[in-house]
């Protein structure tokens, strides 16, 4: 496929992704943050909602044969050491590699120096990486895959998973709604001033 | 609906999934956000030292192909999608969240900027050791069951909540 087309369906496919960033406010460094420190429960809601409709979508296309899967090959090492890191960065950021650019797009100045951070960063693993490789970090396995693993085909993998996250969710939503976890200005902030003064003005007897 | 300022989590998380069927089907690939830093960066990094282009890792990734590309032009528009979600609402922010305050228990603009180069640098240093980040390994990785992909999540939540306890203060 040429690169311009490819170009231009990724551009169309990430104002659509931008979009529900926005939308559902995931993006939010309140949340994010809120997230890593439990006390909101938004991210994990996109977050599982993407995954089983992915593994929906996958079973689908993948069942009848129209796609092949392409799962990244299991490097346990890497997987752990590199997973630590990057959660220590997404608390710091109060983003991650996708939502810092809706954080550009939405307005947050400080997402910037995020970018730019972003990329000091792969390009010091990039002249790292040669060196790296070769350490324990490179050590690992092939494209491992559970329903493999459980001797089942993908797709009947695919909808368990999906079927799992849903109950998930049906209980995470009853144990917290979600639209009390946005705050007054949809930012994740339930604390701030602007919650407290309403909260004073419920409480001030009319004269 | 699109002049809403939120939308349920669950709708937005469906439209973010159902993005793999065009990921799958038109460019054959899964969606993922990381690798753009290195095509972007690794592009940057050889206008200063061209030799930056023998290092295979970064002439993979800057290479012009549809792969590399779509990707990069995937986050561009993330930028743009959310920027016209934000117009249509009306749902403007500040230059800062004000959740920064209470986290790093100080209004200075500049402590923010500093912590959010340091927390975007080591976001995508740790993101290229485990090749994956929370679109990558999280969105497409777990869809596809993906056993490395499942551990780098757990990792990652753990990293998350270990720095956002113990680093930064209550929001």
């Amino acid at each position: 496929m040429s690169v311009t087309l490819a170009v231009a369906v990724g551009i169309l496919m990430g104002i659509v992704f931008g979009f529900a960033l926005e939308k559902s406010r995931v993006f939010e460094p309140g949340i994010i943050v809120g997230q890593m420190q439990l006390r909101n429960f938004t991210m994990l809601k996109v977050f599982l909602a993407a995954v089983a409709t992915g593994a929906v979508v996958l079973a689908v296309l993948n069942g009848f044969g129209y796609v092949k899967l392409a799962p990244k090959p299991a490097l346990y090492a890497a997987d752990i050491v590199g997973g630590l890191i990057l959660g220590a960065g997404i608390s710091l950021a109060g983003a991650c590699p996708g939502t810092t650019l809706a954080q550009i797009g939405a307005g947050y100045r400080d997402a910037l120096f995020t970018l730019i951070g972003g990329l000091c960063g792969a390009v010091a693993y990039s002249y790292a990486e040669p060196t790296l490789s070769k350490t324990f970090l490179g050590q690992g396995g092939g494209k491992l895959i559970f329903s493999d693993l459980a001797g089942i085909p993908y797709w009947i993998g695919a909808l368990i998973l999906a079927a799992a996250i849903v109950i998930i969710l049906v209980a995470l939503e009853s144990w917290r709604p979600w639209r009390p976890e946005l705050g007054n200005n949809v930012d994740g902030d339930v604390a701030s001033p602007q919650g407290a003064s309403q909260t004073n003005i419920r409480i001030v007897p009319a004269e | 609906m699109l002049s809403q300022k939120a939308w349920s989590p669950y709708v937005a998380g469906i439209v973010i999934g159902l993005l793999q069927i065009p990921a799958f089907l038109i460019i054959e690939t899964a969606l993922g956000a990381s690798s753009s830093y290195v095509t972007v960066g690794g592009l940057i990094a050889s206008w200063f030292d061209p030799a930056a282009l023998k290092i295979g890792y970064v002439a993979r990734h800057v290479a012009i192909n549809g792969k590399n590309w779509w990707q990069v032009a995937l986050v561009g528009g993330v930028a743009i999608g959310a920027f016209l979600s934000m117009k249509m609402s009306g749902a403007r922010r500040h230059a800062i969240s004000p959740i920064w305050q209470r986290a790093l228990g100080s209004a200075s603009p500049a402590k923010r900027y500093a912590v959010a180069f340091f927390g975007g640098f080591i976001m995508l240093f740790g993101a290229r050791i485990a090749d994956g980040c929370t679109s990558g390994h999280g969105l497409s990785g777990m869809a596809q069951l993906a056993v490395g992909s499942t551990v780098a999540v757990a990792a990652m939540f753990i990293g998350g909540i270990a720095t956002a306890t113990l680093v930064l203060r209550r929001i």
